[in-house]
């Protein structure tokens, strides 16, 4: 077979030019493969993941991930870097949709890890949160940006013996981005994009 | 003299937990591996509440024999319970110690045991195994 477009060896029972409900949809076509496949070489996608979370999913990957890097990059500090990242990232997610009771469908997690030229690392992840957290999120991961690495380690330092057992939504998170903040190699970048229903989906993007 | 037997705690290793085991007899702590697990307070209450019946059962030092690559945000809280506990038997003059192992190619699990080391006064002492 030559090489060129790709051939589509079934008939396709659904007309991508009318799209249905999403319940019907079939999954990507063989040319949206094709444009998945450059859009991730682009964007410098080494994983992704997008769904529901659970511990040993979480896990899995992070071994992955972290085998890969050890085995290119040849060094453990940058690969234990890029796992502290990624696991203090989905583990937050993960509580957070836990605690909140969120059912299955809206417990889910986007996760992206690109190689970024020069050794580095992206760490990035986009979950459903509640408008008013999105926005007490929003204003930790500004507060971390101005701080050195000294001062983030003085701060985490203060977290640990002093556990925050409030209620709040949050609790624990700022024990994570402390670390997650520690492993960047630059600020941290978040973002809001407001959803239905007085909620958001809160996006972290983490270079390290 | 009544008192509740202590006995040996041996866990498994899994993916995101340690292997842990202890010798009474010896009096060691062992534990060995990566700790991320989904629910820490599960994994360590257990740790905790063996130290402390060996810490109450009589006056035989105890040495910490610990070799953990990785430790999440919650681990490291839960280490630091075990950790107050030991600073609390040495204050009281228990002898304890803790020997943290790590890999020479892995630097971060030695600034993790430092940076443990920095709020302890008892023997903490940081080793590097054989690559």
């Amino acid at each position: 077979m030559s090489a060129g477009r790709p051939v589509q060896l079934e008939a396709r029972e659904w007309d991508p030019a009318s799209p249905g409900v999403d319940a019907e949809r079939q999954g990507p076509t063989i040319d949206t493969l094709q444009k998945l496949r450059s859009f991730f070489s682009e964007e410098r996608i080494m994983i992704c993941f997008n769904g529901p979370t659970n511990q040993a999913l979480i896990g899995e990957i992070g071994k992955a991930l972290k085998q890969h890097i050890t085995s290119t990059e040849g060094e453990q500090a940058l690969a234990m870097d890029v796992f502290s990242v990624y696991i203090e990232m989905s583990q937050n997610i993960r509580n957070y949709a836990l605690r909140q009771r969120y059912p299955e469908h809206e417990a889910t997690a986007t996760v992206v890890i690109a190689a970024l030229p020069a050794s580095h690392y992206s760490v990035s992840a986009v979950n459903l949160v509640e408008e008013v957290d999105g926005h007490a999120l929003l204003q930790r991961v500004q507060s971390l940006s101005s701080l050195d690495k000294e001062a983030l380690k003085r701060l985490y330092k203060q977290r640990l013996c002093h556990p925050d057992s409030s209620p709040d939504p949050l609790r624990g998170a700022g024990l994570g981005l402390l670390e997650i903040a520690r492993r960047a190699s630059s600020p941290l970048q978040a973002a809001l994009d407001p959803e239905r229903g007085g909620r958001c989906f809160f996006s972290l993007k983490v270079t390290v | 003299m009544i008192q509740n037997r202590l006995n040996d705690l041996c866990l498994e290793p899994t993916l995101s937990s340690p292997m842990v085991q202890t010798d009474l007899d010896a009096g060691i702590l062992r534990m060995k591996g990566e700790s991320y697990p989904e629910n820490s307070f599960e994994l360590y209450s257990s740790i905790l509440t063996w130290l402390e019946g060996f810490l109450e059962a009589g006056a035989q030092p105890l040495q910490l024999e610990l070799e953990l690559n990785y430790l999440n945000t919650s681990s490291v809280r839960a280490m630091i319970e075990l950790f107050d506990q030991l600073q609390a038997a040495a204050d009281a003059g228990r002898q304890v110690s803790v020997n943290w192992y790590h890999d020479p190619r892995n630097p971060r699990a030695a600034e993790l045991g430092e940076e443990f080391r920095e709020d302890y006064s008892f023997p903490f002492a940081i080793l590097a195994l054989d690559p």
